[in-house]
């Protein structure tokens, strides 16, 4: 993962772009490290079309879809670069602290997409998890472990947090959705714990125990065939960029172990954080309706929750861990 | 037996006082068009200790609405609670429904067997707080001969503790669940139908049973649909979210299921 220090250069986006775009970056890379020309990225992009259409003509129904995924990734990607690459150059801790705000931003609008059944007002325990896992990662894994020289190196420090953030929004979306799920299937089951006097913990404790455990099969079924399935990403791409195999997998390991830690970290939060609101004041059991899909405007202004529903949450941290937050409340 | 023969209140004629009242209990429910609809509003109702009270009405009614906002597991119901005299905000949740204790219609049975079934409470902190500062585990605290004699009282001798609960029949399963409940001795009992699916001769020796620990000081709610056997001291109807008393040696209607 050599990206090129340009330490004098002028730090214009549009020179990053060009870069990016006629690939004319600046080999002080290995001589093992074979760059894509655009003819490439032209011919990957035929080969979709190709797909797409086999699809369209056997009237699978996908090609839309396809094509508009990989249109959206090369953009994603190409953009991702473009930033990468002024961030270096710009060497400013405080841009590189901005790209990573907005990717806990977008980490927590695609969980809380992709986590179905969850109520209103989870913004706040979804980024506080997000950016607890991210505070630890980044200290443990980048400053102590690594030690990059400067302490903000972009090019270690944004890879690292992309990689924790797929992760945890998998895991934590797997375990969410699980978790109210659950809730909801073992009324029942709640309610007779509760009625011979278990607390909200013991009687959603089985609901936890299964969503969490959810939220982790990835990661662990990711540890198990590393090396042996697949080569995952990280090494192989350090293995392409021609850096020594071993050096590769030692990254590899570091990496896989601190994201299935902090995965497991994060969903256990989360959970423990969010179990409360399945309850009501005096311990009754309540599940709120599901709220719908956030938009990451939506995330950033942060508006109070404007109907009248049971929960009676706002979009913050505090309602969702208090319980008396609730208009229906059982009289004195 | 029971509270009539209080020691303190030999002497004159006023009834002791009720172990559990309940006031102002309203109950409204959200409108599928999303206004209220009004369950019933402003009921009162009491128990003494050792006595039992039948609480019977047309399905629908409302009867498990009032006895779940007794125990205070009603998200949709308010009302004044008081047992001996304490109000229930003085309790904690876990002591209130330790005291006053809902066993619904619905028998879940957690564990894998029958007997780690009706052990479950002692697992949860509002009990095992208690068996822990002794140095005893559920086990020991609930051994399998009690377990044991209180099933063949209620005709379930042939229910091995060790068998998975799964596998017992609707009847068999509401009386372990019966049996779960009372072992925790709580003061008031609230059974929701717990006699519904028994045949004659089991629901008999579940009356008894019912009568036995009324003898010993709890205090009873029975939700029934069969005709009375006579074992409950005072009969309540809950009709159009009003509650009167039936008169006693009117035949209740069994209603059937």
């Amino acid at each position: 993962m050599n990206f090129m220090m340009n330490a004098g250069a002028a730090t214009l986006a549009g020179e990053s772009l060009q870069q990016v775009l006629l690939g004319s970056v600046d080999d002080t890379t290995d001589a093992n490290y074979f760059n894509i020309s655009i003819w490439g990225m032209i011919l990957a992009l035929v080969m979709v079309v190709i797909a797409a259409a086999i699809s369209a003509a056997m009237k699978m129904g996908v090609a839309k879809s396809i094509l508009w995924a990989t249109c959206r990734s090369l953009v994603q990607l190409m953009a991702m670069a473009v930033v990468i690459v002024y961030v270096i150059k710009a060497n400013n801790p405080w841009l590189v602290l901005a790209v990573l705000c907005v990717m806990v931003l977008a980490a927590a609008q695609i969980t809380m997409t992709r986590a179905s059944g969850i109520p209103k007002g989870m913004t706040g325990i979804v980024m506080l998890s997000l950016v607890i896992t991210i505070v630890l990662m980044l200290t443990v894994v980048a400053e102590i472990i690594v030690h990059p020289v400067p302490w903000y190196a972009a090019q270690l420090i944004i890879p690292i947090t992309g990689m924790l953030l797929g992760n945890t929004v998998s895991a934590l979306s797997l375990g969410l959705t699980r978790f109210f799920d659950s809730m909801r299937e073992r009324a029942d089951d709640v309610q007779t714990m509760l009625a011979l006097g278990a607390s909200k913990w013991e009687a959603a404790k089985p609901s936890m125990v299964s969503s969490i455990k959810l939220g982790l099969l990835p990661s662990i079924a990711m540890l198990a065939s590393s090396g042996i399935v697949t080569i995952p990403g990280m090494m192989s791409g350090q293995v392409i960029a021609g850096k020594n195999p071993i050096e590769a997998a030692k990254y590899q390991f570091v990496m896989l172990a601190a994201v299935g830690a902090l995965t497991l970290l994060a969903d256990s939060i989360i959970i423990a954080l969010v179990y409360k609101r399945c309850f009501v004041s005096f311990d009754r059991y309540f599940v709120p309706p599901a709220a719908p899909a956030p938009t990451l405007k939506s995330l950033v202004h942060r508006s109070p929750a404007t109907s009248d529903d049971s929960s009676g949450s706002s979009e913050s941290l505090r309602s969702a861990t208090d319980p008396e937050n609730d208009p229906m409340d059982d009289g004195k | 037996m029971g509270a009539q023969q209080n020691p303190r209140n030999l002497a004159d004629q006023t009834a002791p006082a009720p172990l559990f009242v309940a006031e102002h209990v309203d109950c409204t429910v959200p409108n599928d068009s999303g206004g209220k609809r009004v369950i019933f509003d402003d009921l009162a109702f009491h128990v003494n200790a050792g006595e039992i009270v039948d609480l019977t009405g047309a399905s629908g009614a409302g009867k498990t609405t009032l006895l779940t906002a007794f125990a205070r597991l009603n998200v949709n119901t308010t009302g004044t609670f008081t047992l001996a005299g304490r109000d229930s905000g003085d309790f904690t949740p876990q002591e209130w429904r330790r005291a006053v204790s809902y066993l619904p219609q619905t028998s879940m049975l957690m564990g894998e067997t029958v007997a780690d079934a009706v052990r479950l409470p002692w697992t949860f902190k509002v009990r095992s707080r208690a068996t822990k500062g002794a140095g005893k585990t559920p086990r020991e605290l609930l051994p399998d001969a009690t377990i044991r004699a209180l099933l063949d009282e209620m005709g379930c001798e042939d229910i091995d503790l060790a068998r998975p609960p799964a596998n017992l029949s609707g009847g068999q399963a509401a009386r372990v669940s019966l049996c779960r409940t009372l072992l925790t001795h709580p003061r008031v009992l609230l059974a929701d139908e717990v006699d519904a699916g028994l045949d004659a001769e089991n629901a008999a020796k579940v009356g008894v049973v019912f009568t036995k620990a009324a003898a010993g000081g709890m205090a009873i709610i029975r939700i029934r649909h069969r005709q009375s056997d006579h074992r409950a001291k005072r009969i309540m109807v809950l009709e159009n979210g009003k509650l009167h008393e039936e008169q006693a040696g009117e035949p209740v209607e069994a209603i059937a299921r």
